[in-house]
């Protein structure tokens, strides 16, 4: 296993992209190729890593890298191993795909990948709304969170659906691989990677990215934000392979949802009524993931504790 | 017509301060229209807002490209691009900056008002968002707009979008703003270059339009090539790495969305490049042994 001393010094995703400062999804895209290493290609739908990470004629990416429309990453990586294979070249085909590009968008062309099992690795970045087109809901945008097209009005406030679960979905296909991933884990991300990488067939990484502007957040907390969501169980740490589930890291006691979701703007409009629903909505998938069999259902929820902060003057520019 | 320019980062309000100013010149009896300009930009890239004020009705529907005014939200803008290209002679720049406007240089000696809006909004909006307070330096510098039909428009616009103590706010950080407002002649001495760009033609286009790695007049183009793009023009806040408490974890290093930090192997140290760094607060956030500070990136 790797560690993040192991880890090689060279930048294969380059500095001087444009991502927003604090952004989640260009922390996950330079440490996943960090791992990776410089023997695989890249393929990028529509979305936000193909605008920071490619502005023509400038490139972030060392690798080879291809970019199409938003609805193909599952068929065009299909596409891009074949290639490889037939020229005799052992390559790692990896996908970042975005939420909306795999929740939604590009459902079908993923399923297809899968249901073929393909030698490919598909990594969903997933934050929870169509970001890049200016925040739009997607299958993946959690109860409650405001998007610009679930507003905050008088009679609805925010997104009226539960979030989507794909992980489900896609462990159906019955694929050697599913883990779901959070940067704020670093030794369990890069042993996720690292043995996605390894393993033959279809492989589908989960990534949680937060989205500073789509969350409207305080771009210094962007771990801190998705240490929160895990502690919270509103995202759950756990690995699939051959069908075999894993819980790869269980935090101790349930903190309460609120921690997490007064973090961000897009849900500091929610009544108690609505925090109520999604933390019961929490409390099951906790039941869910955590709980051992035949031990009775729990929703217990710990009290806050603090988080050492950043200097007076760096909160004082975002508020508290 | 009177004709304006913003220039501003993602995030600054440029575009919400074009509108608010076509707002308060509507107020006063005039014609008005204000519309931004942008592509794929994020947060703290640059962006271009305009706003059109004339007692006629305005037919008008380009950018502007000869404004009377040219307002800079973010001083760090004046080194990398021409804020006053095509200004008319007798036109005004507005900037927002710590220094008087004698000791600014635009490449031509032109009338130039200064503020140093961003300590404005730090203080009065808890926030580097310099929109309003630039709109007070603005009525003070050309006149074109009152001052009370500003204050007015930012109360009903900031209010109504963010609420009414936040509108009122805003409306005293263009007031503060307007007050403190330094009119002068800018300095002429610099050149302004335009920057080469490399815009292939399709025949120089490799076959599938794929791009390789090349150098060219313009700089680096392909893959890794984005080290050309320098963006330290984005930080408000910089962060500073105290080596005495640092336990080298590592984990600025990991969590660095930019690839700032580096790693000095043979030192085991690290070195951290500010030429990439957006200001963004995560490692300071993260360090575990607050080794880290966030300091004000341009004082």
């Amino acid at each position: 296993m790797i560690t993040i001393k192991e880890l090689p010094d060279e930048n294969l995703f380059t500095a001087g992209h444009t991502a927003c400062p604090g952004c989640g999804v260009a922390m996950s895209i330079r440490n996943a190729i960090r791992v990776l290493g410089k023997d695989t290609a890249v393929y990028v739908p529509a979305s936000c890593g193909v605008v920071f990470g490619t502005t023509f004629p400038y490139g972030a990416w060392k690798v080879p890298f291809f970019h199409t429309a938003f609805e193909n990453t599952g068929a065009c990586l299909t596409g891009m191993q074949a290639a490889f294979e037939k020229k005799g070249k052992k390559v790692t085909v990896a996908g970042f795909a975005g939420d909306g590009g795999t929740y939604d968008i590009g459902l079908q062309s993923m399923s297809g990948a899968a249901e073929r099992n393909d030698d490919v690795l598909y990594i969903c970045l997933d934050n929870e709304a169509y970001m890049n087109t200016g925040i739009q809901r997607s299958g993946g945008t959690p109860f409650g969170a405001w998007t610009t097209t679930t507003p905050v009005g008088k009679h609805i406030q925010g997104n009226r659906r539960f979030k989507k679960n794909l992980g489900d979905i896609v462990v159906a296909h019955e694929i050697p691989y599913y883990a779901t991933l959070s940067i704020g884990q670093p030794l369990d991300f890069i042993r996720k990677v690292e043995k996605a990488k390894n393993i033959r067939g279809f492989r589908f990484l989960h990534m949680f990215t937060p989205c500073i502007p789509g969350w409207k957040m305080d771009p210094a907390r962007t771990v801190e934000v998705t240490k929160r969501a895990v502690e919270s169980g509103m995202w759950t740490l756990y690995e699939v392979e051959n069908g075999e589930k894993r819980i790869t890291y269980k935090p101790g006691k349930m903190k309460s949802v609120k921690d997490y979701l007064m973090m961000q703007g897009r849900f500091r409009h929610m009544s108690e009524e609505d925090i109520n629903t999604l933390q019961m909505w929490v409390c099951k998938k906790w039941n869910l993931h955590y709980k051992e069999k035949g031990s009775p259902d729990v929703c217990e929820i710990a009290p806050p504790d603090e988080h050492h902060a950043v200097t007076e003057e760096h909160r004082e520019m975002h508020g508290p | 017509m009177y004709e304006v320019r913003f220039h501003g980062r993602g995030g600054q309000g440029a575009v919400m301060a074009a509108q608010t100013l076509a707002e308060a010149a509507v107020n006063e009896g005039n014609y008005a229209v204000a519309f931004p300009f942008f592509g794929a930009e994020r947060r703290g890239a640059p962006v271009l807002a305009f706003t059109r004020i004339d007692s006629k009705k305005i037919f008008s529907k380009t950018q502007v490209y000869n404004p009377d005014c040219a307002v800079v939200l973010d001083d760090s803008l004046l080194d990398t691009i021409d804020v006053v290209s095509g200004l008319k002679p007798e036109g005004i720049a507005v900037i927002n900056s710590k220094e008087r406007p004698e000791d600014i240089d635009l490449g031509k000696i032109i009338d130039t008002a200064t503020v140093d809006a961003i300590s404005i909004a730090l203080e009065i909006l808890k926030a580097p968002i310099t929109n309003t307070a630039i709109l007070g330096a603005f009525a003070k510098a050309t006149g074109v707009v009152k001052i009370e039909s500003l204050e007015e428009s930012i109360k009903r616009k900031f209010g109504e979008k963010l609420g009414e103590k936040t509108g009122e706010r805003n409306a005293l950080a263009a007031r503060t703003a307007y007050e403190k407002t330094i009119i002068g002649k800018s300095r002429g001495i610099k050149k302004l270059e335009a920057r080469k760009q490399w815009l292939p033609t399709y025949q120089e286009m490799p076959v599938g339009g794929s791009l390789i790695e090349g150098k060219t007049n313009a700089g680096l183009i392909g893959p890794g090539s984005f080290i050309e793009n320098k963006v330290s023009g984005w930080a408000t806040y910089r962060p500073l790495r105290d080596r005495e408490k640092c336990v080298m974890c590592l984990l600025c290093w990991f969590y660095c969305p930019e690839g700032t930090i580096h790693r000095i192997s043979n030192k085991g140290d690290l070195m951290t490049n500010y030429d990439y760094c957006k200001g963004c607060g995560v490692c300071a956030n993260e360090c575990p042994v607050d080794a880290i500070k966030m300091v004000r990136a341009r004082v």
